[in-house]
C-alpha cells in the first residue's frame, strides 16, 4: 500500500491491516517517520524524533504479531507522547530548558500500557512548557505550527501531540489535561480528543503540573480510535494512590448505542458572551444533528461558570508551585553556572531554566500559598471546586451528557496570545471546570470558521461516564456529512505552500450554508431597521 | 536583687519508626549502605513519581499514639510543607499539619515533687531527609537520599516541662514505650530519635509563656542538658539586661557548647502548607483501632508486675531489667531456655551492669545472645563449671558473644570431680601448709579457707570447691 | 505578610510591593530581572484582581473539597521492592561525585 495511503488510515484501521499481514509494522513507522521528514521543518510539532528506536521497536512488535504473542487492537501502530510523559532512555523535556537534558529511568505508566499493546513509539511531542499555556508558544524548543493554517497556533498545551495526529505524523498521540490541554488543542487542529475521568488513568510518570486535576488522554483521528486508546491505558495503578479500579473500562464496547432518548443539555453560560459566532453556529448544528438522531437537547442554565477559572488558576498554580520546586538543579536538568553558594544556585537555575509563563505561575502559586493568604485564596478556591462539583452533580441528575463548544474561539494566530495572559486564561473558560469537577470530557470536530480553521465540540460526561459522552460522540460522528481528515491531496507540500495540511474540502458545504444563514439574519436584521 | 526566672520547655521529638521500607516507596530503610544505593524515583524526587503510603507506618503511629493515651485522628491527611534545601529532593517534605494521626495525649513521669503528666498535643508522621556530608577542603557537600523518606514521627509536647531532669525523664519514657512498642529502637547517637527543644524563660508567678527559641541538633541526652542550662541562661541575661528574646531557630553545637540562630534571609520560614494531592485521606476505623490495641505488646508496667509474681524477682530486678526492652527480651529468652529466670536475673544484675558500666555501653549495645546465657546458667547450676571460671566465661561471652560450652570445652575450664587427683592435690597442700593444718586442728575454723584456696590455686580453679571441702574435712 | 494591600472593590485594587515581589521570589527561589519584575507584578495584580470574583461566591457552610473522589486508605505494604539503580540516576546529576548528588556547600 503506498505510504500516502496508509497514513489515511485511522489506528484501528491500520491495526487490521498489520493483523492481516497487509502491512508490515515497519511500512507503517515508515509512512509515519516520512510524513515527521517531511513536515516537521514547518510545523515543528515534535521536540524529539527517535527514528532509529522506532524501527527497532517496529521489527519486535512485528514478531510478537506474527507470533500471536500480540492481539492488540492497537498492536504496530506508530505513536507519539507528549513531552510530559516519562520514557525510559528516551529524553523527556516537558518542553523545558531546565529538563532539556533529562533522560528518566522509568516509563509512565499509560505509555507503559501501549507498549504492552504494541504501540511503536516515533518520538516526544511539543508542548508549552510544563504544560503552562494555551497555544504550544511557551515551550522552550520553539512554537508548533497549526497543520491548518501555519500562520496560527495548534492550540496547547498538547499541540505537538495534536498537531501531529492532524498532520498525520502519527496515528495517534497521548496528550495530558490540566485544564483543557487535550481539548482545546484537539479542537483547534480538527482531530479527536478525551480527558478521562480523574484516576482513570495512571499519573505515575507524567511530570505534574496540577497533581489534583492532571489527565492523560488520547488524542486521535476519530471517536473509536479515542475509545480503543483509552480502553489500553486505562489502568488500576498501584504506584498512583490516586489512581482508580474501574470494571467498566471496555469503552469500545458503548460506542455504536445510539442517542436514542439521550439527555442532552446545552448550558446558556457556554453560548454567551464572548463567543465566536461561527463556533456557536457550528455547535449548535451539531446539536440539531444529534437532536435528528433522537436525542433530546435542552438549554439550562449551568452557574458557577465563570467562578470556575480563578479557581482553576489559584489551585493549578498553588499545586504547580510545590509541584516544580523539585527542579532545581541538583539531581538532574539545568544547573546555572558561576553560582556562588546554595542559594544563588537555586535561584540562577530556576531563573534561567524557567521561561516567562512558568515563572509566572510559580509567582502566583506561590503567593496564594503563603501566610496570611492561604484562607483567601486557597481555601476559598477549594470551596468553589466543591460547589462547580455540585453544580454539575445538579446538572447530571437531569443530563446524560453536557453539550459546548470547546474555546470561544478557532486557533488564534501566532504571537498574539502571551502579551495578554489574563485573556489567554479567559480562552480555558469551557475548559477547567471539568478538571476541577474530576470530569470526563472529549472534543470532535464540528465544523470549519470562516478562515478555515476547525471548530471543536465539546461533550461533557458525568463521573465514569465515559460511554455515554462516547456513544453520543460516535453516533454524531457517523452522522457527521463531511469526511474526516480528507484532504490529504496537498500533501506536505500544502504545507509548504502555506496552505495547512488539511485543507477545507468535506467541509465546504457546511461554510455554505453557514455563511447563507448569516447572510439571512443579516438581512432579517436590516429589514427589521428599515 | 536578682529575679526569679522559670524555665519552660516544650519538646519536638522525632522518631524514625521500625519499618523494613520507607514511607512512600519500596526501598529500604536499612542502616549504612553506600550513597544513594537505597533510593529510586520517588525518594530523590524524580519528576512523575508519585507516593504511596505504607501502611506500617500508620500502624506504628497509632500504636505510640495509643500508648500515650493520645486520641487517633479517625478522618487524617498529609500535607505538604514547602521549603528548598538539597537533602530534601522534593523541595518539599510530605507532613501533616491540619489534621496529624494522634492528639491530646500525655504520659506520666516522675519528679522529686511526685507524678507529674507531661502533655502530648500531637503525633504527626512525615518522611526523613536525606544526608548531607560536606567537604572538608572543598566547596561542595555532597547529598545522600539513602535517608530521605525514611518514615518519622514526630511527638509535639505541650510546653509542660520545668527542668533538665524532667526533659529527660520524659525523653526516657517515650524511648521506653516506643521501644516496647517495637516501633523504633530510638538510638540517640544514629538519629532514630532525635529532639528539638523549645524553650521560654518568664518570671516566677508570671501567667503568661515568655518569648521562645528552638534549638535543634540534639543527639544525646548530655547535649539536651547542655543545651538547655546554656539557652536557659542565654535568655535569662537577655531579660536582665532589659532586652528581648527573638523567637527563632537555633542550632545547638555540643563541640563547641553554644547555639547560634540558623535564620538568614534566605529561608524565610513560611512553609505553604496544603493537602498533599497525591496520596488520599485516611479513615480510620474504631475496628482497625481495636485491632492495633489489641497487637500492642506488653508494655514495661505489665511486664515488671508479670516478672514479679511469675519469677518471682524482686522490684529491683524489675525495674532494672525492664528499664531497657533489649535487656528484658534478653532475660525472657534466657530465662525461658534455662528454666531459671532467678539465675539469669542475677547475671544480667552483676556482672552485665557491672560490665557495661565499665565499658560506657548502653544495655542496648549487649552483643551475647540469651542462648548462650542460658547456656552458661547451665554449666554453672549443673556444677560443671565454678564461679570464678564462669565469670572469665562470661566477660569472653560479653565481648565476643562466644558459646560457652564449646568455650570451656577447648580450653579444659571443666570443674575438676576427680577424687583420685584432689585427694593427691590436697595432700600435697596438707603437707606443705603445716601451719595451718595446725591452726585447724586447734579450733581456728577459719584456716580451712585457706586450704581450700590453697588447693583451688593447685588445680588452676578448676576444682570443685564442695568435694575440695568435703577431703580436706576427712583428711585433717 | 507586608506591602501586599487589599482595597476597595472594584478594577485595580490589588496593589503588590516591591518587598512583596522580592519575598515571593525568595519563597519560590526566582529572581526576576528588574524589567520581568515590573511585568510579574503587574500581571499577578490583575490576577489577583480577576480572583477576587471568587469573593462575590458564598461559600458558607461549604467544605474545600481536595479531592473529588471519596477515595481513601490507599496503602502499600512493607515489603522491600526496590533495587539499586543509583547509577542510572545518577547520570541526570548536574554534578556528582562518589556516588552523591554534589552541591555547592550548604554551611559556611
Amino acid at each position: 500500500m503506498p505510504m500516502k495511503e496508509i497514513r489515511n488510515l485511522t489506528a484501528l484501521q491500520l491495526a487490521a491491516k498489520i493483523k492481516q499481514k497487509e502491512i508490515s509494522v515497519t511500512e507503517a513507522a515508515k509512512a509515519a517517520l516520512e510524513q515527521i521528514r517531511e513536515t516537521e521543518p514547518a510545523l515543528g510539532s515534535f521536540v524529539t524524533v527517535d527514528e532509529a528506536g522506532a524501527l527497532k521497536q517496529a521489527e519486535t512488535v512485528q514478531k510478537k504479531i506474527s507470533s500471536g504473542e500480540l492481539a492488540s487492537p492497537l498492536a504496530g501502530v506508530p505513536t507519539a507522547i507528549k513531552d510530559n510523559l516519562c520514557t525510559e532512555g528516551l529524553r523527556t523535556t516537558c518542553g523545558s530548558k531546565i529538563l532539556g537534558n533529562f533522560v528518566p529511568t522509568y516509563t509512565a505508566e499509560a505509555v507503559r500500557n501501549l507498549q504492552e499493546a504494541g504501540a511503536v513509539i516515533l518520538g516526544k511531542t511539543n508542548m508549552d512548557e510544563f504544560a503552562m499555556g494555551s497555544t504550544t508558544e511557551t515551550s522552550a524548543f520553539g512554537a508548533t505550527k497549526n497543520p491548518w493554517n501555519l500562520s496560527h497556533v495548534p492550540g496547547g498545551s498538547s499541540g505537538g501531540s495534536c498537531a501531529a495526529v492532524a498532520a498525520q505524523e502519527c496515528f495517534y498521540a497521548l496528550g495530558s489535561d490540566t485544564g483543557g490541554s487535550i481539548r482545546q488543542p484537539s479542537a483547534f487542529c480538527g482531530v479527536t480528543g478525551l480527558k478521562p475521568t480523574y484516576g482513570t488513568v495512571s499519573r505515575y510518570g507524567l511530570v505534574a503540573y496540577g497533581s489534583s486535576l492532571d489527565q492523560i488522554g488520547p488524542v486521535a483521528k476519530d471517536v473509536a480510535d479515542c475509545a480503543a486508546i483509552l480502553e489500553t491505558i486505562a489502568s488500576y495503578d498501584k504506584k498512583d494512590s490516586t489512581s482508580l479500579n474501574r470494571a467498566d473500562t471496555d469503552f469500545t464496547k458503548a460506542l455504536t448505542a445510539g442517542v436514542t432518548g439521550m439527555k442532552i443539555g446545552i448550558p446558556k453560560d457556554y453560548l454567551g458572551e464572548g463567543l465566536d459566532g461561527d463556533v456557536k453556529a457550528a455547535v449548535l448544528a451539531a446539536a440539531k444533528k444529534l437532536e435528528e438522531l433522537g436525542a433530546i437537547v435542552e438549554e439550562f442554565d449551568l452557574s458557577l461558570v465563570e467562578y470556575a477559572i480563578p479557581a482553576y488558576y489559584v489551585v493549578a498554580c498553588a499545586e504547580a508551585s510545590s509541584n516544580l520546586a523539585r527542579f532545581d538543579g541538583v539531581k538532574y536538568g539545568y544547573r546555572a553556572g558561576g553560582c556562588e553558594g546554595l542559594h544563588q544556585m537555586y535561584k540562577k537555575s530556576r531563573s534561567e531554566g524557567f521561561g516567562p509563563e512558568v515563572k509566572r505561575r510559580i509567582m502566583l502559586g506561590s503567593f496564594v500559598l503563603s501566610s496570611g493568604y492561604y484562607d483567601a485564596y486557597y481555601l476559598k478556591a477549594l470551596r468553589t471546586k466543591a460547589l462547580i462539583k455540585k453544580a454539575f452533580d445538579q446538572a447530571f441528575a437531569a443530563y446524560d451528557v453536557i453539550l459546548g463548544p470547546a474555546a470561544p474561539t478557532t486557533a488564534p494566530e501566532l504571537g498574539k496570545s502571551l502579551s495578554d495572559p489574563l485573556k489567554m486564561y479567559l480562552g480555558d473558560i469551557y475548559t477547567v471546570a471539568v478538571n476541577l469537577a474530576g470530569l470526563p470530557a472529549m472534543t470532535l470536530p464540528c465544523g470549519l470558521d470562516k478562515k478555515g480553521l476547525p471548530i471543536g465540540l465539546q461533550l461533557i460526561g458525568d463521573c465514569f461516564q465515559e460511554k455515554k459522552i462516547l456513544q453520543a460522540a460516535y453516533a454524531y460522528e457517523q452522522a457527521r456529512e463531511w469526511g474526516l481528515s480528507p484532504v490529504a491531496e496537498h500533501g506536505a507540500e500544502g504545507i509548504h505552500q502555506g496552505k495547512g495540511l488539511l485543507g477545507r474540502a468535506g467541509f465546504s458545504k457546511q461554510i455554505e450554508e453557514q455563511e447563507k444563514k448569516e447572510m439571512e439574519s443579516l438581512q432579517k436584521e436590516r429589514e427589521v431597521n428599515a | 536583687m536578682s529575679k526569679e526566672y522559670e524555665t519552660v520547655i516544650g519538646l519536638e521529638v522525632h522518631v524514625e519508626l521500625a519499618t523494613k521500607t520507607k514511607i512512600f516507596c519500596g526501598c529500604p530503610t536499612a542502616f549504612g549502605g553506600a550513597p544513594n544505593t537505597h533510593t529510586c524515583p520517588v525518594c530523590t524526587g524524580m519528576p512523575g513519581s508519585l507516593p504511596v503510603l505504607n501502611k506500617q507506618v500508620v500502624e506504628y503511629a497509632m500504636a505510640v499514639g495509643l500508648a500515650t493515651n493520645c486520641t487517633i485522628t479517625q478522618y487524617c491527611k498529609f500535607d505538604r510543607k514547602n521549603y528548598f534545601y538539597p537533602d530534601n529532593p522534593q523541595n518539599y517534605q510530605i507532613s501533616q499539619l491540619y489534621l496529624p494521626i494522634c492528639r491530646d495525649g500525655g504520659v506520666e513521669i516522675e519528679t522529686p515533687a511526685g507524678k507529674k503528666t507531661i502533655g502530648i498535643h500531637e503525633i504527626h508522621m512525615e518522611e526523613d531527609a536525606g544526608k548531607l556530608i560536606h567537604d572538608e577542603w572543598g566547596d561542595c557537600s555532597l547529598v545522600d537520599y539513602n535517608r530521605s523518606g525514611v518514615p518519622l514521627i514526630e511527638i509535639v509536647s505541650e510546653p509542660d516541662m520545668r527542668s533538665v531532669e524532667e526533659v529527660i525523664s520524659y525523653l526516657e519514657k517515650l524511648r521506653m514505650i516506643i521501644q516496647y512498642l517495637g516501633a523504633s529502637d530510638c538510638k540517640l547517637n544514629e538519629g532514630s530519635m532525635r529532639a528539638d527543644v523549645n524553650l521560654s524563660v518568664r518570671e516566677a508567678g508570671a501567667v503568661q509563656f515568655g518569648t521562645r527559641t528552638e534549638m535543634k541538633n540534639l543527639n544525646s541526652f548530655k547535649a539536651i542538658a547542655r543545651a538547655i542550662e546554656h539557652e536557659k541562661n542565654r535568655q535569662v541575661d537577655l531579660l536582665m539586661e532589659g532586652k528581648k528574646v527573638v523567637q527563632e531557630t537555633r542550632r545547638w553545637d555540643d563541640a563547641k557548647e553554644y547555639s547560634y540562630a540558623m535564620r538568614s534571609k534566605e529561608d524565610a520560614q513560611d512553609y505553604r502548607y496544603f493537602p498533599e494531592p497525591d496520596l488520599v485521606p485516611l479513615v480510620i476505623s474504631d475496628a482497625w483501632i481495636a485491632e492495633v490495641k489489641a497487637r500492642q505488646p506488653e508494655l514495661r508496667t505489665e511486664k515488671m508486675a508479670r516478672y514479679k509474681q511469675e519469677y518471682g524477682l524482686p522490684d529491683y530486678d524489675t525495674e532494672i531489667i525492664t528499664g531497657s526492652k533489649h535487656l528484658a527480651d534478653l532475660f525472657e529468652a534466657a530465662a525461658r531456655l534455662c528454666g531459671k529466670p532467678k539465675k539469669v536475673s542475677n547475671w544480667l544484675m552483676g556482672e552485665t551492669m557491672r560490665l557495661l558500666k565499665e565499658e560506657e555501653m548502653e544495655p542496648e549495645e549487649l552483643k551475647f545472645s540469651p542462648e548462650h546465657l542460658a547456656k552458661l546458667v547451665d554449666l554453672t547450676e549443673a556444677g560443671s563449671i565454678n564461679s570464678t571460671v564462669a565469670k572469665e566465661v562470661f566477660e569472653k561471652m560479653f565481648h565476643e558473644d562466644i558459646d560457652p560450652d564449646a568455650y570451656v570445652e577447648e580450653h579444659g575450664l571443666k570443674t575438676v570431680n576427680d577424687e583420685g587427683a584432689l585427694r593427691a592435690a590436697i595432700a600435697q597442700v596438707i603437707e606443705e601448709n603445716p601451719q595451718s593444718v595446725a591452726d585447724y586442728r586447734n579450733g581456728k575454723e577459719k584456716a580451712i579457707g585457706f586450704l581450700v584456696g590453697q588447693t583451688m590455686k593447685a588445680m588452676k580453679g578448676k576444682a570443685n570447691p564442695g568435694l575440695v571441702n568435703q577431703i580436706l574435712k576427712e583428711l585433717l | 505578610m507586608e506591602g501586599f494591600e487589599k482595597k476597595g472593590q472594584g478594577k485595580g485594587k490589588n496593589k503588590i510591593s516591591d518587598e512583596t515581589m522580592e519575598y515571593v521570589g525568595i519563597l519560590a527561589k526566582l529572581e526576576l530581572s528588574p524589567e520581568e519584575k515590573e511585568r510579574a507584578k503587574k500581571d499577578m495584580e490583575e490576577m489577583l484582581d480577576y480572583i477576587d470574583k471568587l469573593n462575590e461566591l458564598d461559600t458558607t457552610g461549604t467544605e474545600p473539597m481536595s479531592h473529588v473522589f471519596p477515595v481513601h486508605n490507599v496503602f502499600r505494604e512493607d515489603v522491600i521492592t526496590n533495587g539499586d539503580d543509583h547509577e542510572n540516576m545518577l547520570k541526570n546529576a548536574p554534578e556528582a561525585k562518589d556516588g552523591s548528588y554534589l552541591v555547592p556547600k550548604t554551611v559556611a
